[in-house]
């Protein structure tokens, strides 16, 4: 559906106009109409501004402008500057707003502004800025909810339509708390509990019901941009499910949404905090990341931190901080200045730039259970006691250092192998020029070592490599490297080149002409060291050459190698380090060896005793015990010889160490936010340019709220209190009002998202401020309001209505009917699932993967990216709640957005509801759809009875919670025998028809009624009654 | 299903429903759009997907829109953008004053050499404009005359993700409505039995480097999602749930449809909920898209001359040769806008080769395309645009050699075209310095790129606004700009 929302200005706004004797409201009747037409030349935004004049404030509109003129003087319509300017001919220069504007100033509105200026052109603060207050409540019902809302009815000579039969009720209010239809058993309870309290009893066991916390959730997930993928480039999956299910806990648990803002906020700064606090923090780790090659680390910082402001502000405050990003909001008084101070507070976060397109990067909390303790306890007992005796052991033999030996034992050489046969174990290798390079075998292709070489074969610049995937190799001391190379006589390359990964690509070798393989690092420099000439073709040469040379040295950890050559055909064979073994200097063989780099050094990985015992004492000052302290160490950790001695137990020592890897890795992960120890500094960036800094700024909120006050610098804690402060005048109501919006269909301010002076004005601004005061006396206690909601006689009301309140009210926004909107996209295949008997209401855990049809994924995706291709789950996983489908962010699983699932690329504070032939096609024909209509039937089947009127009555019972009409079960009554009859002539037609999908149809039906019954399923599942909450 | 059948069924469902099931649908959806002339009955036609009251602006030169988007950003150095002077300075550094300080991608920001790499492709001039086009593209050569290319387009995004968010919805930052559903939004359909924005992607060669695309390329943002572009797929059903599951006869589907539409009628009886109306016209629509997207999709019929133009592949279902035959089909029926993507173009390395494969797997079809619409008289009043999402750099990306080269993204510059409806054939607009790197004159933003597109399709760009958290959005940004005249018939 299309919002107008400039008709329904209108429709509130001339009803303010209507009342002639009626005092005007600046906020209600004229805001609205200045912020629209005039504030963005004549608003906040300076350097936009016209004429030095603005008209927000009234200093502005009373003094003059740039021409002289004054714009509004009150009481004096003619002398007023603005209602001349309004009233001129279109063409005339001077005419307001100006013609290339394309707004205009509609008759009503000018009588509007005229009665204003004429009642003294009082100004208002804009509304939402102002302090909510409680007015006091209205006669006419004791439900404050009602009492409010009829006074408006009143105004329009209107009121509440009867209660809705209590069959459409208890189907509207268990969808809207439990995102689920009744079962008949409930609805059968509910019929037969006749106690005036029935209705409530129905509500407080839907609020217990734990599906609550999931239909809650989903609203909130939308806002929370949650998605299983990074969002952006390869879109690879990310470990965020934690933070869903921390969702769905927190209001099953009924968290207070004071809480439950400072926990996601800001739970990692909060004293102690648990790991669910942590999690809770994955809110803001939801935004898309990154790990494109080529991005720019900058930009992404900066991208993240006002992607993390921006949801912040409109999820809290209502309001589209975005504008703000390139200059001064022009109809909100939150300026550039403000905005980079808000985002201040998010632009100091740990987690890295380029997500690595990585499960798990960036800070994480880990969600231990009691079984996981108990197992690691276990684990660490075990260990402890091989250490132990691995101690033991070590302290009963006889070391001698090879250094202390007179004369020094002499050095031998020794290799290390690189590559033999294959890359390193677990290396990701590939190649920029696909199909060029390969592992061949003799006798077709020359083979130096072991059973294979290397083989590459190219026009220009072809490498294989990899980066990725292998264990670190470190480099011996005093080593270099050997590689044998045999090049083609036929076709040999201009130049060959081994290049290493250590912090970067920048070590380079290569042999030929050096004008070969061009670009590549700085010549003459470790980037890129010119060897030597090509070794002779058509034989095996071992080429030689120190790792100083590629600017290495001993100790240094490879994580990446490259075979490069330019042009030709070459083999490489057996990469691997020559080094001498010198015992005295061996640091594997010598204790002096081994401590002489670490003196007086803070050396990460060691032991913290032993670290702290080599940093801070000289090894002159060391006593016995702290020498004795070191050998021990030394000889059951590092010493080769000795070492191996302990082998065995070493051996336990690394199972026992293995399992308990393999316990941590079984603990869920999830993103979360963490500071770095220096916070960034924060500046203004021009224009939202990320890399044209300007005007340094510090954490702060804008000056329209009440102040944040703080001793020093403030943090996202100090933030996340402000906004839930008693003070804060935008909280309370932006969050009575989103849940509003989830019971009644549309919020009281319709723009949920922008409570700002371009948002609508609230419909029952009373009643909102009397909400928004109440939520937070209550103690921001979420199923109190949601109860007060369903509770009302307003949500209750039958959405049945005549003819012309639809068309007076199209969008209800008074309420004189009951809600009915269209089910989303979850409810939708939820409602399908449960009412066949196939759900699986399992809750929690990594996302799923149902029926999708082919090629979702597959043509969007990047050919690497690990959600490039969409293979279904089986079983079970096929069957559960929506809420657990895994969401790949750049392909959304079609039930989604078919029915206008967010992608969750961005915040979504409300969703379309729209209505397409798509829906209709996906309904009709989804596996998903006519597997729940098979299952439904066999349900008609088994428990419906014999005859087909009463099995017609449980399919409408199941799926409405109600009866047919007689009209209406004629109508099935005679689709159903033009069904059967025709599946009775094509039995081959049903036995195909009732297979689909993973389950097998139950065995001992008549497949010919069942077919037909599946039939009737689907029709009933996609009534429109059946898509509605009615 | 027997024609016959169910023409009869068609029938019986009008009958039902009283006057036409379109004319009920159509006066539904009208009142939800706010569309009052139809809702009176002033406006008489039948069209289900009806635009806005106002629009167009004014007489538009084309009704329909084909966008052919090369995704990954194709060389306009080796396509278009001739620069004999560049053998010169081949493998010399590119000079510090034409690069000026401009950021460029980490792929190549390490380099220690920015080496001028010429195209290898040799350059000739075609038709009686005189148009000079590389030999990779024989094919567009002759149907220069009909284009009006624009060397200097130009972009803010530097990498893919952004960039192509960018030239389809006009903003970096996901999120905004895309350009097709713009269109659909404001203009409607022409058509009652197929959507109005249709989005093909078509199969490109393996060897290629396949950047991904975005939903967001044709998704509605802000607008309302029924405007979404169908992506028909080359895969699989075209249309997503469109075929009646195994064993469901058409005629059973029939029967339950009708059910449903009596059902859902006495509902909106009962409840008066004009949704409901809408539901039920749906269902119509999805009724009649079982039948026609096969016809859609069914090219028996194709002439042997129209097939014979877009070459052998053209049988291929999901190929680009298709894919180009099937826009034509889509607007010859009434689509609004059909926006095809071809993925492939990002050729860091080894650029002579890919390119050649791209252009070999493309240049017939988008050639046949513009010839084809011609010999349906169509060209006249459809716009077909086409264009990638940024340009590649002069210098080479790793090694340069005589045979061999690769080119980074490069936003400064790049050529699109546009050609049909509304369209000044045969001519060139803008000029590049002597390295392709800097516009020298008359630059063209993707804002007067698409306010370019509106202005054809009879919309002026600043007026076509939507409300959207507080900004009357626009697809053409908030910066000057606007339709380019030197292009304009």
């Amino acid at each position: 559906m299309i919002c107008r929302p400039n008709s329904l200005i209108l429709l509130f706004a001339s009803a303010g106009f209507l009342s002639a004797q009626e005092k005007l409201s600046f906020n209600r009747d004229i805001r609205p109409i200045l912020s629209d037409k005039c504030f963005s030349c004549h608003g906040l935004d300076a350097k936009h501004r016209k004429g030095e004049l603005r008209l927000d404030l009234p200093e502005g509109a009373y003094g003059k402008g740039e021409s002289g003129a004054v714009a509004v003087k009150p009481g004096d319509v003619t002398g007023s500057e603005l209602w001349k300017r309004i009233n001129l001919v279109a063409d005339d220069d001077d005419a307001m707003p100006p013609a290339k504007t394309h707004k205009t100033i509609s008759p009503a509105e000018k009588l509007t502004i005229k009665k204003w200026i004429e009642q003294g052109a009082p100004y208002q603060k804009h509304w939402a800025y102002e302090p909510p207050i409680k007015a006091p409540i209205p006669a006419g019902s004791a439900n404050a909810i009602d009492a409010f809302l009829l006074e408006r009815l009143q105004r329009e000579g209107l009121s509440f339509l009867p209660r809705a039969d209590k069959s459409t009720l208890l189907r509207r209010v268990t969808f809207t708390l439990t995102g689920f239809p009744p079962t008949p058993a409930e609805t059968d309870a509910f019929l037969a509990d006749n106690s005036p309290d029935a209705y409530e009893k129905a509500v407080d066991r839907l609020l217990a019901n734990p599906a609550y916390g999931e239909e809650m959730g989903r609203h909130w997930l939308d806002v929370a941009r949650y998605g299983d993928t990074h969002g952006l480039h390869l879109d690879n999956e990310r470990s965020m499910w934690p933070y869903r299910d921390w969702v769905v806990g927190a209001f099953n648990r009924n968290l207070p949404f004071d809480q439950f803002t400072i926990e996601q906020l800001a739970g990692d700064l909060l004293p102690n905090p648990t790991a669910d606090q942590q999690v809770a923090t994955g809110f803001n780790r939801c935004n898309v990341s990154t790990s494109e090659g080529g991005a720019i680390n900058e930009e992404f910082i900066f991208r993240y931190a006002v992607d993390r402001t921006s949801t912040t502000v409109q999820t809290w405050l209502g309001l589209t901080g975005g504008c703000a990003v390139c200059h001064d909001h022009k109809f909100d008084p939150i300026s550039q200045k403000e905005f980079y101070s808000l985002y201040a507070f998010f632009n100091s976060t740990a987690d890295p730039a380029m997500d690595g397109n990585a499960l798990v990067s960036g800070p994480v909390a880990r969600l231990t259970t009691p079984e996981y303790l108990k197992q690691t306890a276990a684990v660490d007992a075990q260990l402890k006691a091989v250490e132990q005796k691995s101690q033991e052991a070590a302290a009963k033999i006889v070391y001698v250092d090879p250094a202390t030996v007179v004369p020094l034992p002499p050095a031998q050489e020794q290799e290390t192998m690189l590559i033999e046969d294959d890359f390193p174990a677990g290396a990701k290798h590939t190649t920029n020029v696909p199909n060029s390079t390969k592992w061949v075998t003799a006798p077709e292709f020359p083979v130096a070592s072991g059973q294979k070489s290397f083989r590459i074969s190219g026009t220009g610049v072809t490498q294989e490599y990899y980066q990725d995937g292998a264990a670190p190799i470190e480099i011996p001391a005093g080593a270099r490297f050997s590689l044998k190379v045999f090049l083609d006589p036929a076709n040999p390359p201009k130049a060959i080149m081994l290049q290493c990964h250590r912090e970067g690509w920048s070590h380079r070798v290569m042999w030929g002409d050096d004008k070969a393989i061009p670009g590549w690092g700085k010549p003459n420099s470790g980037e890129r060291f010119v060897a030597g000439a090509l070794p002779n073709a058509g034989e095996w040469v071992t080429l030689e050459v120190p790792v100083e040379k590629l600017d290495l040295k001993g100790g240094d950890k490879l994580i990446g190698l490259a075979f490069t050559l330019d042009g030709g055909t070459a083999y490489f064979d057996k990469l691997a380090f020559l080094s001498f073994s010198d015992d005295a200097h061996n640091p594997s063989k010598s204790l002096q060896a081994w401590l002489a780099p670490k003196e007086g050094k803070d050396t990460p990985g060691l032991p913290a005793e032993i670290n702290k015992l080599l940093k801070k004492t000289p090894a002159e000052k060391r006593n016995p015990v702290q020498q004795k302290q070191l050998l021990d160490y030394y000889t059951a950790n590092v010493c080769t010889a000795t070492k191996s001695i302990l082998g065995p137990l070493t051996a336990e020592v690394d199972k026992l160490k293995a399992e308990r890897k393999k316990l941590d890795d079984t603990v869920p992960v999830s993103l979360s936010m963490k500071d770095m120890d220096k916070p960034r500094d924060t500046f203004i960036m021009v224009r939202g340019a990320y890399d044209k800094p300007g005007e340094k700024v510090e954490p702060s909120v804008p000056k329209v709220f009440p102040p944040l006050v703080k001793e020093g610098r403030a943090n996202r804690l100090d933030l996340a209190r402000w906004l839930v402060s008693n003070e804060h005048p935008l909280t309370s109501r932006v969050t009575v009002n989103r849940f509003w919006q989830q019971a009644f269909g549309v919020g009281l301010v319709k723009s949920t998202a922008d409570f700002g002076s371009q948002g609508q004005p609230p419909s029952h601004p009373e009643l909102l401020d009397f909400l928004a005061v109440s939520f937070r006396e209550s103690g921001w206690d979420v199923k109190k309001l949601m109860r007060s909601f369903v509770t009302s006689a307003a949500f209750q009301q039958t959405a049945a209505a005549p003819a012309d309140l639809w068309k007076r009210d199209p969008e209800n926004r008074w309420l004189a009917r009951g809600p009915r909107v269209r089910l989303e996209a979850e409810q939708i295949r939820d409602n399908a699932l449960f009412v066949s008997g196939l759900l699986d209401q399992t809750m929690g855990g990594r996302g799923v993967r149902p029926y999708q049809p082919p090629n979702i994924w597959e043509p969007v995706a990047y050919i690497d990216s690990n959600t490039a291709k969409y293979k279904a789950d089986e079983g079970n996983a096929l069957y559960r709640r929506s809420l657990y489908t895994f969401l790949k962010r750049t392909a959304p699983p079609p039930f989604m957005a078919n029915f206008d699932g967010p992608s969750r690329e961005q915040s979504c504070p409300v969703r379309e509801r729209s209505n397409t032939p798509m829906q209709a096609l996906q309904l009709m024909n989804d596996v998903q759809h006519i597997e729940a209509a098979r299952a439904m039937a066999q349900r008609l089947m088994t428990d419906g009875g014999a005859t087909p009127e009463s099995r017609i009555r449980h399919a409408y019972r199941l799926v409405l919670a109600r009866d047919p009409r007689p009209e209406e079960l004629t109508i099935v009554r005679t689709a159903f025998d033009q069904h059967l009859d025709a599946y009775q002539k094509a039995p081959a037609e049903a036995a195909k028809f009732i297979r689909q999908g993973g389950s097998a149809p139950k065995a001992g039906l008549a497949e010919p009624e069942l077919a037909a019954w599946t039939l009737i399923s689907n029709l009933v599942l996609n009534l429109d009654e059946t898509v509605n909450r009615n | 299903m027997d024609p016959l059948f169910q023409n009869h069924l068609l029938q019986t469902r009008r009958q039902f429903f009283g006057s036409t099931g379109i004319r009920l649908g159509s006066l539904a959806l009208a009142q939800l759009l706010g569309n009052t002339t139809a809702a009176t009955g002033a406006n008489t036609t039948n069209r289900i997907q009806p635009g806005l009251p106002n629009l167009p602006h004014f007489k538009p030169k084309a009704k329909a829109l084909i966008y052919i988007h090369m995704s990954g950003g194709p060389s306009q150095l080796d396509m278009w953008d001739y620069k004999p002077e560049l053998q010169k300075y081949y493998d010399q550094e590119l000079p510090k004053s034409v690069r000026g300080d401009q950021r460029i991608t980490t792929m190549t920001s390490g380099q220690s050499k920015l080496a001028v790499a010429p195209s290898l492709f040799k350059f000739a001039q075609h038709g009686k404009c005189g148009r000079w086009v590389s030999e990779l593209l024989p094919h567009t050569a002759k149907i220069v005359d009909d284009i009006a290319l624009i060397k200097t387009v130009h972009t803010t995004a530097i990498n893919h993700d952004p960039a192509c968010t960018f030239v389809m919805s006009g903003s970096e930052i996901p999120g905004r409505a895309s350009l097709g559903t713009w269109l659909s939004y404001g203009l409607g359909s022409d058509s009652n039995n197929l959507p109005a924005f249709v989005c093909l992607t078509p199969k490109y060669p393996l060897t290629s480097n396949g950047q991904a695309l975005f939903s967001r390329m044709w998704n509605s943002g802000f607008l309302p999602t029924k405007h979404t572009g169908v992506v028909l797929r080359g895969a699989g059903d075209p249309v997503l749930y469109l075929q009646n599951p195994d064993g469901l006869a058409s005629t059973e589907r029939r029967h339950m449809l009708d059910a449903l539409g009596k059902l859902n009628q006495q509902g909106f009886d009962r409840i008066g909920d004009p949704e409901i109306q809408t539901r039920i016209s749906q269902y119509e629509m999805a009724f009649r898209m079982q039948s026609s997207v096969p016809e859609l999709v069914d090219m028996t019929k194709e002439s042997p001359a129209s097939l014979e133009l877009y070459g052998d592949k053209v049988k291929e279902s999901g190929s680009f040769a298709h894919s180009m035959l099937m826009s034509r089909r889509l607007v010859e029926r009434g689509v609004r806008v059909v926006q095809i993507m071809h993925r492939g173009w990002d050729q860091h390395g080894n650029l002579p080769n890919d390119i050649r494969n791209q252009c070999k797997d493309t240049d017939q079809g988008v050639s046949a395309l513009i010839q084809d619409l011609k010999l349906h008289g169509m060209l006249d009043d459809t716009l077909v645009v086409w264009g990638g999402e940024f340009g590649r750099t002069v210098y080479s990306q790793g090694g340069l050699s005589a045979t061999n080269y690769g080119r980074d993204h490069h936003p400064r510059n790049f050529c699109m075209w546009m050609a049909g409806g509304g369209i000044k054939g045969g001519i060139s607009l803008g000029e590049t310095d002597d390295f392709s790197y800097n516009v020298v004159s008359d630059p063209v933003s993707l804002f007067d790129f698409n306010a370019t597109i509106l202005h054809c399709m009879g919309i002026d760009h600043e007026k076509f606004t939507y409300p959207f958290q507080g900004l009357d959005m626009r697809l053409t940004g908030v910066e000057p700009c606007g339709p380019v005249r030197q292009l304009l018939a």
